[in-house]
């Protein structure tokens, strides 16, 4: 086995000094017979059926003519015009407002919790993680119908307020602090779990040390603590905006349509409006909002800087 | 249109993912056992895609059981949508499709998505039909009334919801759309947000006929009562039961629209104060109907492997009893075509045939147009959209 | 124990103690890590605290920076009693084991850091951390490198220069040097003794090294089963161990069980040989007998006289570098450690045979009562 893949990159590598003479089909063929590249086919080609390939097709689909089912037409920037010309910054200003503040909320919500659950309930921690993954385990929109049953006025929250105390309340449904509220609950584990990972990364002797050398609780916070969580809280909030900023029942079952997300224009597109080049341009937009948005994230905080793999 | 009840519908999703499991590996296993292309191997399956009451237990139990028949079943919640997977290339995986009336002949069978069913097996079961179903009936041809490209089972008429104990039936079926679109009606409603349906009824409430091109001139008009409506709105939902319970806690009076089934089953609850009402004057060009009705058609999709029990699946629903767990489904309780047999009609109690306001429901119908393409549908769809997004 | 209170109650002409702790306790569950330990640390003096891992030395050097409360007793620093102070706010700090250097931040910022922390302007920040990196022998270049990019010996001076510029009163280490290969050890070692000298601050070294404690310190606690076993000088420690527990730790040396015998003589409980011995109590009922292997030496004529005397064969020979050593098998079942200088290497060592002999002053008796604690 070793011998046979021994010779093989020897013959590989003999090729390779050749190759500027040699056809391409030549070296191809010796590409192919690499075993590393065998190997790595099958994922290859997953990857490329499963993710790339309906990336690629929206993408194509984002320049055909308005209203057709077809890729097979001559592209046009139509679809861009119209979104451009019409409101739809609206839904993608909410999108990533919404987003913005879910993630604001579930740093601040999250990251006591998971100092906690590192630091505090070390043994219990495995029940309470086990507590809080649990909601997982149920469909969002039958969570977000829980809750939405819990606010209604009538409901669990406002029926025992009127009961028991006599206060009279309203529907707390509706409104934009509801979407808010559902997209804060449904991403809380995105959240919390990338984090526990981060905090649980900070050596305790490093928090010593600093503390040691007169950092307050707060200064051994700010300059070692969250410096060394950062790759667990900054792949959580990259989970939970690009979550959130995708996100669309929230909106509907709890929001009531008080603010229309663009994921929620996108399935209009889709669907009753059978626009499939629409749909597919408003999301090639959102992709390249949210992905360049995450990518600055990213360089701003430097992970290799933070892992210490770099000066 | 959606049509759930959120509490049944989990017990019901749970069911139907242990059965698809079951059936999927059975599937498998057997698709690993024998040659495939067989015709014969598609004997004992049948795959279903439907409005849901269709893939109800209680409907496809005893089916399986007599034809000893695997059956898989999937809900679906936009007619759109379904017609975008079948396009997609579905069309290998289903075997009947059950959608709004005029997809069938306006979409599904132009693009060669379903297949016209055998008309000498067919006809006869049309003798079960109410009256306004008569045979040859319009939803059910192609254009040129040779093919039946299907058959007819749930109607129900669309109008407005509301809670008669707030505004009386008769105050808004004289007062018609202008009421809920008044002022004084500002944040007292829900919109459903089914978007054909809303822009349907607002092209009615703004006096045109949604079945016909519109001028610019109109449109403008149709945008003004759209923006009005969804800036009025106390809150817009895709969830019925939603409205329902809005209405019933007090939140909300009523919903634009609304038709029959999205408040049958709260009325069947004990809540009979929530109607579906049916304005009483709309568009001349309409003959004065204010209303839009619905039925649903069941065709056979143009598999390249049909199964042979497809067929047998639509005589099946016109037996009396199928016919009535149709009607009488999970979450959702509609008239059936088939109440034209009195062996029919004599399976349904007072209590359920007042769940669907059947005191009421021939004259509804009578003030209701029927559900078809809306040619300006882009335009307007686009408008409705802005609307949505710009609600202030 | 006794010898280590008899010996700080001595200590009137040594210099003012700096930090004191009367009688502390440190209880897990019921359990004592450290246990009723009295002592005083001179003002600065490098005291080094050794013993085995579990011997509560790590324990002990976490209460004396506030990172852990005393059960009972009393931490003083120059009279004042500290135990409630955190260690945030005591003037002390500690180079940890693993030193605890931040890998977010550069050479630089790790220095700077207590500097940063007490508001220290950015200038000035860095001329001290310069100061302090040329002090210990680390290029100026390093100022902006990561620490991950350093050597072992160079992090060694960074944490240690880091601590400098907290300027604390009292500097802890604990096991610093333990990680590092044994030439680099012995070079920072010195060194750090360097550095003691030329700050004159307070130096507390931890340890589980008696050769390391040996090198560096003006005092030596040995730290047994949460108790100090004994206090004293290197010399004192080396010279005259109060304890078979000390001077096993001290190295390799050569233990037998033994009897009382006649004449103030004792008797090996394994062979019945009988050898002439330090002055014993009349109770002694039995003990060991230990002899370092530098202080057994070859006899070139075996009729020279000596106190103890034994024949054996060469079983094995180690070259140790500037040393050499022997194992020298006599009878059956003993087998001696002698250690030479490698000018004192024997001809032909292996196999040969040889007589071995140690004076009674070179060896010394722990009668086994004094362990039965």
């Amino acid at each position: 086995m070793t011998d046979a893949s021994v010779r093989i990159s020897h013959v590989a590598a003999g090729h390779s000094r050749v190759s500027r003479a040699e056809p391409w089909q030549v070296r191809l063929g010796t590409a192919l017979s690499k075993p590393g590249f065998l190997a790595a086919l099958p994922v290859g080609i997953l990857l490329l059926a499963g993710f790339v390939g309906p990336l690629a097709l929206v993408f194509l689909f984002a320049f055909m003519p308005p209203q057709t089912f077809s890729v097979l037409q001559a592209p046009t920037l139509a679809n861009f015009r119209t979104i451009f010309s019409d409101s739809y910054y609206l839904s993608f200003l909410a999108s990533l407002q919404l987003a913005a503040s879910t993630v604001a909320i579930l740093l601040v919500i999250c990251y006591p919790l998971a100092i906690a659950m590192v630091r505090v309930f070390t043994r219990k921690a495995g029940i309470l993680a086990l507590v809080l993954a649990a909601p997982l385990f149920v469909a969002d929109n039958l969570r977000l119908m829980g809750w939405m049953l819990f606010l209604v006025k009538g409901g669990v929250v406002s029926g025992t307020m009127q009961t028991y105390l006599g206060i009279p309340v309203d529907s707390m449904l509706y409104t934009f602090s509801a979407t808010l509220f559902g997209l804060v609950y449904i991403n809380l584990p995105m959240m919390l779990f990338p984090m526990i990972l981060g905090v649980s990364m900070v050596p305790a002797q490093m928090r010593e040390a600093a503390f040691d050398l007169g950092a307050s609780r707060w200064q051994v916070m700010k300059e070692v603590d969250i410096p060394l969580a950062m790759p667990g809280i900054m792949i959580g909030a990259l989970i939970t905006f690009i979550l959130a900023a995708g996100a669309i029942t929230e909106a509907k079952v709890l929001g009531g349509t008080a603010v229309v997300m663009i994921a929620q224009d996108i399935q209009k597109e889709f669907t009753f409006a059978q626009n499939w080049p629409k749909g597919s341009a408003l999301s090639m937009l959102m992709i390249v909002l949210a992905g360049s948005l995450a990518l600055a994230m990213f360089k701003r905080v430097d992970l290799d800087a933070i892992f210490g793999r770099k000066g | 249109m959606t049509r759930r009840n959120l509490l049944q519908s989990f017990s019901q999703s749970r069911r139907a993912f242990l059965r698809d499991t079951v059936s999927i590996s059975a599937g498998i296993a057997a698709a690993s056992m024998m040659p495939r292309g067989a015709w014969a191997a598609r004997e004992k399956e049948m795959n279903i895609y439907c409005w849901e009451g269709y893939n109800s237990d209680k409907v496809l139990d005893p089916f399986r059981k007599e034809f000893d028949c695997t059956v898989k079943a999937q809900g679906l919640i936009s007619d759109p949508e379904a017609v975008n997977q079948l396009r997609a290339g579905d069309t290998k995986v289903w075997d009947i499709i059950n959608l709004n009336n005029a997809w069938g002949r306006r979409q599904l069978y132009p693009e060669n998505l379903i297949k016209p069913l055998d008309k000498a097996k067919f006809e006869p079961l049309w003798e079960m039909m109410i009256p306004e179903f008569k045979w040859p009936y319009k939803w059910s041809t192609s254009d040129d009334g040779n093919e039946l490209l299907g058959m007819i089972q749930r109607y129900g008429p669309s109008g407005m919801l509301v809670n008669t104990e707030k505004v009386s039936a008769a105050t808004l079926e004289d007062e018609g759309y202008d009421l809920m679109l008044s002022d004084a009606f500002k944040g007292k409603y829900a919109v459903l947000m089914y978007d054909d349906w809303v822009i349907m009824h607002v092209v009615i409430a703004a006096g045109f006929s949604p079945f016909r091109e519109l001028t610019d001139d109109e449109i403008g008009k149709y945008e003004t009562v759209m923006r009005k409506l969804i800036n009025n709105a106390a809150f817009l939902s895709d969830d019925m039961n939603a409205i329902a319970l809005g209405m019933i806690n007090g939140s909300i009076e009523g919903s634009f629209p609304g038709s029959v089934y999205s408040v049958s089953a709260a009325r069947y609850d004990g809540n009979p104060n929530l109607r579906c009402i049916i304005p009483n004057k709309g568009p001349e060009e309409m003959g004065g109907k204010a209303g839009v009705c619905w039925m649903e058609l069941t065709s056979l999709v143009n598999n390249p492997q049909l199964s042979p029990r497809a067929e047998d699946f639509l005589e099946y629903c016109f037996r009396p009893e199928t016919a009535k767990n149709v009607s009488f489904a999970e979450g959702t309780y509609n008239p059936v075509g088939q109440m034209g047999d009195p062996k029919v009609m004599a399976l349904y109690n007072t209590e359920e045939l007042d769940a669907f306001q059947y005191d009421t429901l021939s004259a509804d119908m009578a003030k209701c147009a029927d559900f078809d393409i809306i040619p300006s549908y882009t335009k307007l769809h686009e408008i409705f959209s802005a609307a949505v997004r710009e609600k202030a | 124990m006794t010898a280590a209170t008899g010996d700080t109650a001595s200590a009137s002409s040594a210099p003012p103690p700096i930090l004191q702790l009367r009688g502390v306790d440190k209880l897990f569950g019921e359990f004592p890590a450290v246990d009723r330990i009295s002592l005083d640390i001179r003002e600065g003096e490098f005291f080094t605290i050794v013993g085995p891992s579990g011997s509560g030395k790590t324990t002990m050097v976490r209460m004396l920076v506030g990172m852990d409360k005393p059960t009972n007793g009393d931490i003083l620093l120059r009279g004042e009693r500290i135990n409630d102070v955190p260690a945030n706010k005591r003037p002390t700090c500690m180079v940890f084991q693993s030193l605890a250097l931040f890998p977010h931040r550069s050479v630089g910022q790790n220095i700077e850091f207590p500097l940063k922390i007490r508001g220290v302007k950015a200038a000035s920040r860095k001329e001290r951390a310069l100061e302090l990196m040329a002090q210990l022998r680390l290029p100026e270049s390093y100022y902006g490198k990561g620490v991950s990019q350093c050597s072992g010996g160079e992090r060694q001076r960074v944490a240690l220069a880091r601590a400098l510029a907290f300027d604390p009163e009292i500097l802890f280490f604990d096991e610093p040097l333990s990680a590092l290969d044994y030439k680099l050890r012995k070079i920072l070692e010195k060194e750090l003794k360097d550095i003691h000298r030329e700050t004159g601050k307070t130096f507390v070294y931890i340890t589980h090294s008696l050769e390391e404690a040996m090198v560096m310190s003006d005092r030596i606690g040995v730290m047994n089963k949460g108790r100090f076993v004994q206090i004293g000088t290197p010399n004192e420690i080396y010279g005259n161990p109060s304890t078979r527990f000390v001077s096993e730790f001290m190295g390799e040396v050569n233990i037998l069980e033994v009897g009382p015998g006649p004449d103030g003589t004792v008797i090996d409980q394994a062979t019945g040989a009988s050898y002439h011995a330090p002055p014993i109590a009349d109770s002694f009922a039995g003990g060991s007998l230990v002899i370092r292997p530098e202080d057994i030496r070859f006899l070139d004529d075996t009729a020279s006289p000596a106190a103890n005397k034994l024949e054996g064969v060469v079983y094995n020979e180690y070259l140790l570098g500037s040393r050499v050593q022997y194992q020298v098998r006599v009878g059956d079942a003993q087998v001696f450690l002698v250690e030479k200088l490698r000018e004192q290497q024997l001809a032909s060592a292996r196999g040969g045979r040889v007589t071995i002999a140690w004076d009674a002053k070179d060896s010394t008796i722990f009668p086994t009562a004094r362990f039965a604690s």
